[in-house]
């Protein structure tokens, strides 16, 4: 991903939205047990489209906002975000992404791999009120939502970001290659239609 | 060059693990200095664009909740109309001990007027909600500027939701009974055992009373209310009398010194839009819970 001043302004505002549909959309829905998370996706997204460091940044920003907003602890959803965004960069730089299905399921892990990272996060900060095995059920819940918020946020923000990705690029560029010919295809079969009709009306004429 | 790549990859990631866990170290236990003052900063900032936001999404979430809520709703149907035919006999029953208490109240010449009198609620919206199961923290639309302050109980009309916890401003942080971080001393009515209510971490729909002695006998379905207790020096947070759950199950563990007992919240902390904030409340010797 090439990021210039434009794209970063459009990352900011993707990290931004994201956060704030979390705390006034998301984090008011009830799905089976567990409450969907949409900024893990955003970050892991970001980690898969534009690699490790642009992964690790995202994430460090999405965290702190969202600790921000909320007045919480500083620095434990910054921590938690990063990991997993640069994971995603990692998995990016290493491995191309062929199937349609790899990114949202990469997503569903790596969102899983946040709920489970927070939540030992929060066990080593210490808790003093017991622990309830409803957390192992609500990490599972959160990776399998995860997979399905990305079956539609991953090409969002790939739409948002195609001006910037690399692949994207290239494609545009074959399909300008294709285009001239298609065109010239298309005039020349107009032109030859015309002359075919203008021949039968000649041949039907009276003489 | 891919060398050179690999020593900044690595450069950026040592940099921001270090900057998050200095943020975790300088904020955790409530201190911070000048990053608190930016986390504030960064909240207040925020806050009308969460709160615009907030109220365009409602529909939509609305929409999504209906779904979940209907197929809730026709599980939960049998069990409270057996509820309601408990409850009206109960009914029954505390018309009659109102009336004797007005009575006793009259003779020992008490104003009557509940421990919420003494405060000033400022009505607040609910603008932003943590979205994990180990903080149960909601955001409100009203800050100092409306004379909310840290500690101030937050209740509905279900009852007892939680205090604040932090403030700006515009906006404020509650942290609800249902936080890790959340006890609240409690008793049991009538004429109970005192404890405190404390939530299972990670399980929401869970509240414990603990720390009950063992030979105190409790039954299901008993009343759960704040004791708001006072030693002179320190003192609760809550004023007492502010409704807190029901118990649910009440068996004590074998071998344990104390008594824990589940209860079920009264007030809808998942549900729930608009809260009241007990400000301006009386005078009470220290701060704590």
């Amino acid at each position: 991903m090439i990021v210039t001043r434009k794209i970063a302004l459009r990352i900011a505002l993707i990290l931004l939205a994201a956060v704030i549909l979390q705390v006034s959309f998301f984090s008011y829905l009830s799905l089976f047990g567990s409450i969907p998370d949409i900024v893990p996706v955003v970050v892991a997204i970001l980690g898969l489209l534009g690699g490790a460091v642009l992964g690790a940044v995202a994430g460090f920003v999405a965290g702190f906002l969202l600790d921000s907003v909320l007045l919480q602890t500083l620095g434990v959803s910054s921590l938690a975000l990063l990991a997993i965004g640069y994971m995603a960069g990692r998995y990016r730089e290493g491995y191309e992404i062929s199937s349609a299905l790899a990114p949202p399921l990469m997503v569903g892990i790596l969102t899983l791999l946040y709920a489970a990272l927070f939540s030992a996060l929060q066990l080593m900060l210490g808790v003093s009120t017991p622990v309830s095995l409803a957390i192992v059920r609500d990490v599972v819940v959160k990776g399998l939502l995860g997979t399905l918020l990305a079956l539609f946020t991953y090409p969002l923000v790939r739409r948002i970001l195609r001006p910037a990705l690399l692949d994207a690029a290239h494609g545009a560029r074959r399909r300008a290659r294709i285009r001239p010919a298609a065109a010239v295809r298309r005039r020349l079969r107009r032109r030859r239609a015309r002359t075919t009709a203008r021949a039968v009306g000649a041949s039907g004429r009276p003489g | 060059m891919y060398r050179k790549q690999v020593r900044r990859r690595r450069a950026v990631l040592v940099l921001l693990v270090g900057a998050s866990l200095v943020l975790l170290t300088s904020t955790f236990g409530g201190g911070g200095g000048p990053f608190l003052t930016f986390q504030h900063g960064v909240a207040t900032a925020l806050g009308p664009l969460e709160e615009g936001a907030n109220r365009a999404l409602k529909p939509a979430r609305d929409l999504v909740n209906w779904f979940h809520e209907t197929f809730q709703a026709r599980g939960e149907n049998d069990q409270l109309k057996a509820e309601v035919r408990s409850l009206a006999i109960r009914k029954a029953k505390y018309e009659q001990a109102l009336g004797e208490n007005r009575h006793f109240r009259n003779l020992l010449q008490l104003d009557g007027s509940s421990a919420v009198a003494a405060y000033k609620p400022v009505t607040a919206r609910i603008i932003g909600r943590s979205p994990t199961v180990w903080y149960s923290t909601v955001t409100l639309d009203v800050g100092s500027g409306a004379g909310v302050q840290v500690n101030d109980p937050i209740v509905t009309g279900d009852g007892l939701v939680g205090r604040v916890s932090a403030v700006t401003r515009g906006t404020s942080e509650v942290t609800l009974i249902t936080d890790h971080t959340s006890a609240v001393s409690a008793k049991v009515l009538p004429d109970g055992p005192e404890g405190v209510v404390e939530p299972e971490a990670g399980n929401p729909n869970v509240l414990l009373l603990d720390f009950i002695d063992r030979s105190a006998k409790i039954h299901q379905g008993q009343l759960v209310v704040t004791a708001g207790w006072s030693n002179g020096q320190i003192s609760s947070a809550y004023p007492y009398g502010l409704r807190l759950g029901r118990i649910t199950q009440a068996n004590s563990g074998v071998g344990q010194t104390y008594q824990r007992v589940a209860l079920r919240a009264f007030a809808d902390l998942r549900g729930m839009d608009y809260v009241q904030v007990l400000t301006h409340g009386p005078k009470r010797p220290g701060d704590g819970q």
